[in-house]
């Protein structure tokens, strides 16, 4: 019976589903998950989708956090990065990796067919563009998803991923995001102390990340190739392509604007920025900015600013600090520091964030535990998304909007190696707001 | 005695000046001009900086007052320009942004063509006049120098903000803010929101704790293109100092750029709230939008974070592009509330952000009432002073443009006692002067 649902899903949009679903009947829904997990130890069979740098290092923590984890099938758009991804994996990990000629994917539907594969858990590290489909997709197969940060790029990704986590939630599936911060226990313990009160009421802060300009990044790309695509030069250019990644502040600034939404307990309401690209103007830098700076406004009128850079030979900082009534709290990556009325110092263990993300899952999995981090990681997304729409445009808009109405698409025509002209870098006040 | 000390102040450092002033204090103390309280004498004023906020000061400062007060010369860089001004105090003029319309001043005009001056030197023209009270509104690259002239010879001075473009020009404007002091001068700074009086009655409650402790602040200038009917294209047979005179809003050496010009209002409000200067600033910006040629070498957008002492962080934001969102405000968070200014309103809010009070008093047009303050100062010898607070206010601008250039973070003292950043051309003709290519953080360096 599952199996069946499980077919006819992929073609059912959201509202198709919520139909189909309430059709069928509750109990189709009850135990959807591919399979059950009835003991602690039981084998737990792994798929990775994206086999770049960030989808090795996922896959190698995930099958290191616990006994019994296993790669099965792998899937990349490029059979290069496939192998060399594939040899690193096996070379490291050995009889863990049990993928086989015939479970290792490349081209546009990988994805598919690692799912087609007997995996319990997927691992969603291709770049950030392709995360809404490829989530629906695994969630639509019973899969478990672990993705990466940020898992969209524009609102209708944002929305798709909602919809998507709230299925998983209905199949009993877990889904954990790559926002490793969560999982740092200074921060933890550093938060609980926050929404405890002990800076009293939140009323400011700040999320600064500046410099570092990647311009080391995947240097055997740099010159395009004879040979290449338009598609394919921007898919190996994908960080410095917005409709891949974002823009910085997405890809990676997520981090620090996660820890801010997480400090106060929601998302901002609304936002104002600016930005541009006065250093990293290359066409190998396709059409990112250099530097984003947003005044975030949350509920009850409190303003966060955010300024992120990636320029070098410029002063490096990364500073996350939330400030209350009561003191302040300085929520960085290393350290959580409060000073006021009640200061505080975390000094205990720091068990690895990185590790701990897929251990938790594992044991949730195993335990039939409900983890699913999609909505929070979404609104994450949205949250950084909405700050380079702001800053794009020059226009101050609100997350209700953003949330709602935005029809901001960055998906290409169609997903196939031909034309695809670089679009342009974006232009304050000439670039439309869609 | 006093002429003497003028051409030495002008290369002397901060430092300097100190033991210098201290030592020839006598020599300064006589040195206002002579004017009688009833307010019976006439207050000369000359102009220097005939564009449209030089006009509409003079026009302010004429009708501010019923006591007599004569524009008595006027100097600009342009035959042009100060010809247009002229004609347009004699015969009336159109409201602007920040003037309304007039009729013909004549009656309070005596410039003859004698008392007209043009040139690089027209300053000093103007200056040796005759004049009581002397209007500084070039751009803003020559305010430093202008200014010291004007109190070495014991002028009184309105100056147009921001009053510098770089620290050396602010280390001179505190000097001469000082022997302006010990003179008994009264300055004035066109920062006018420091003469509105909502601002005045909800900065003296945020100064008096009505906020509780200030822990944060945002200011901003976001705007569309409201000064792109001033470009100036460079035309055939125009030489680059000329062009870059002519068009010196989009030439950093002469305004700034406009974190300066602009920007300086809101900063100041913020230096004014906190009652301190910030101790460093990091700042970014770039030039997005507004990329041509005829928009010289400034950027489009900045945004930095000023941090004043004890950790208090205020973000500040400007931008000047088409459609932008218009922003213009100011903001002061305390443990205990919020301040919200704008050019029209003042609230205190609680931490809810409820608005718990509001001015709702009278608000004279502050345009006017800047030089009521000045004209009432120098005739009852009141020695108002501003230069302080805008050779504070213009620093904060000119560091966070310094530091959106260059990419660097910087301190405040150090900015004030070591940068050796000096904008001036090797010489002021008109001539040869390659415009200074847009800068790049990480490439422009910090000096």
């Amino acid at each position: 019976m599952k199996n069946k649902v499980m077919k006819t899903m992929p073609d059912l949009s959201r509202r198709d589903f919520i139909k189909a679903s309430t059709a069928l009947g509750a109990a189709t829904l009850a135990s959807p998950a591919s399979r059950m997990f009835a003991g602690g130890s039981d084998k737990i069979r792994l798929g990775l989708i994206g086999c770049g740098g960030r989808g090795t290092y996922d896959t190698t923590n995930c099958l290191n956090c616990a006994e019994n984890v296993e790669l099965v099938a792998m899937g990349d758009l490029f059979a290069d990065r496939m192998e060399r991804c594939r040899s690193r994996l096996t070379e490291k990990l050995g009889d863990k990796v049990k993928v086989t000629d015939e479970t290792c994917f490349t081209g546009w539907d990988a994805h598919k067919k690692v799912l087609g594969c007997d995996v319990d858990l997927v691992i969603l590290t291709e770049p950030p563009g392709f995360r809404p489909s490829h989530l629906r997709a695994a969630v639509e197969a019973g899969k478990h998803v672990f993705m990466e940060k940020p898992v969209a790029v524009d609102p209708v990704g944002v929305r798709s991923v909602i919809e998507s986590s709230e299925l998983a939630d209905k199949k009993g599936l877990t889904i954990v995001a790559g926002t490793q911060s969560r999982k740092m226990a200074h921060l933890i313990e550093g938060m609980k102390r926050i929404h405890n009160g002990d800076i009293g009421e939140i009323i400011g802060g700040q999320c600064v990340r500046l410099g570092g300009g990647m311009l080391t990044w995947s240097e055997q790309t740099k010159q395009r190739q004879p040979g290449w695509s338009d598609m394919e030069w921007q898919l190996r250019r994908w960080l410095f392509m917005t409709w891949l990644s974002g823009d910085f502040i997405v890809e990676m600034h997520i981090h620090n604007l996660d820890r801010m939404n997480w400090a106060m307990g929601a998302h901002p309401v609304q936002c104002i920025g600016m930005g541009g690209r006065q250093a990293r103007t290359g066409p190998e830098y396709g059409n990112c900015y250099d530097h984003i700076a947003v005044e975030y406004e949350y509920p009850g009128g409190v303003r966060i600013e955010y300024m992120g850079s990636q320029i070098d030979k410029v002063t490096y900082r990364q500073d996350n600090r939330v400030i209350g009534t009561k003191g302040k709290a300085y929520t960085d990556s290393g350290n959580l520091i409060i000073e006021g009325d009640k200061p505080f110092k975390y000094d205990g263990p720091s068990p690895s964030p990185v590790i701990k993300q897929h251990a938790d899952q594992v044991a949730a999995i195993r335990s039939g535990k409900h983890l699913n981090e999609g909505k929070r990681i979404a609104e994450s997304t949205l949250t950084c998304i909405m700050g380079r729409m702001s800053a794009y445009t020059g226009r101050a808009l609100k997350w209700d909007w953003a949330m709602n109405a935005s029809k901001l698409d960055l998906s290409p025509p169609k997903y196939e190696f031909g034309d695809l002209p670089v679009r342009p870098v974006a232009i304050p006040g000439k670039t439309q707001l869609v | 005695m006093k002429n003497q000390a003028t051409p030495k102040n002008h290369k002397l450092t901060r430092r300097d000046f100190v033991k210098h002033s201290a030592l020839s204090l006598a020599a300064f103390s006589t040195s206002a001009s002579r004017l009688n309280a009833a307010g019976t004498d006439t207050i000369k004023v000359g102009l220097i900086g005939c564009g449209g906020r030089g006009t509409g000061a003079a026009t302010q400062v004429l009708l501010s007052t019923n006591t007599p007060v004569k524009l008595w010369a006027m100097g600009d860089l342009f035959q042009d320009q100060l010809d247009k001004s002229y004609k347009m105090l004699s015969e009336g003029a159109e409201a602007r942004y920040d003037r309304d319309a007039f009729k013909s001043l004549s009656s309070r005009m005596d410039v003859p063509k004698s008392r007209r001056f043009v040139g690089f030197d027209a300053f000093k023209g103007v200056i040796d006049s005759g004049v009581d009270l002397v209007l500084l509104a070039t751009p803003p690259h020559f305010r430093p120098e202008h200014f010291d002239a004007a109190v070495a010879a014991g002028k009184h001075v309105f100056m147009e903000k921001p009053a510098a473009v770089d620290p050396t020009g602010v280390r001179t404007l505190l000097a001469a803010g000082q022997i302006a002091r010990q003179k008994g001068l009264s300055v004035v700074a066109g920062t006018q929101r420091r003469h509105q009086n909502h601002y005045l009655d909800i900065l003296k409650r945020v100064r008096d704790g009505a906020i509780g402790e200030i822990v944060a602040g945002h200011c901003y200038w976001n705007m569309s293109l409201a000064w792109d009917q001033f470009k100036v294209p460079k035309t055939p047979g125009m030489s680059d100092m000329e062009w870059q005179c002519r068009n010196w809003f989009y030439t950093t050496w002469l305004s700034g750029d406009h974190i300066c010009e602009q920007h300086v209002h809101n900063l100041d409000i913020i230096n004014w709230g906190i009652r301190d200067h910030p101790v460093q600033v990091i700042g970014m910006g770039g030039r997005q939008a507004r990329t041509g040629p005829e928009y010289g070498n400034i950027f489009d957008h900045f945004a930095c974070e000023f941090e004043y002492p004890n950790g208090v962080r205020v973000l500040s934001m400007c931008k000047q592009n088409k459609g932008a969102a218009y922003h213009v405000c100011e903001r002061l968070v305390g443990t205990e509330g919020r301040m919200y200014t704008d050019q029209a309103v003042g609230y205190i809010k609680d931490l809810k952000d409820n608005v718990t009070y509001k001015y709702d008093g009278p608000n004279e047009n502050p345009y006017y009432q800047e030089h009521r303050d000045l004209i009432s100062s120098i005739r009852e010898g009141k020695g108002l002073n501003e230069a302080r607070n805008i050779a504070e206010s213009t620093m904060c601008a000119v560091i966070g443009r310094m530091s959106a250039y260059t990419g660097r973070a910087l301190k405040w003292d150090w900015a004030m006692n070591a940068s050796k950043l000096d904008l001036r051309p090797d010489k002021y003709e008109f001539g040869d002067l390659p415009l200074r290519p847009v800068a790049i953080p990480g490439k422009t360096q910090l000096i």
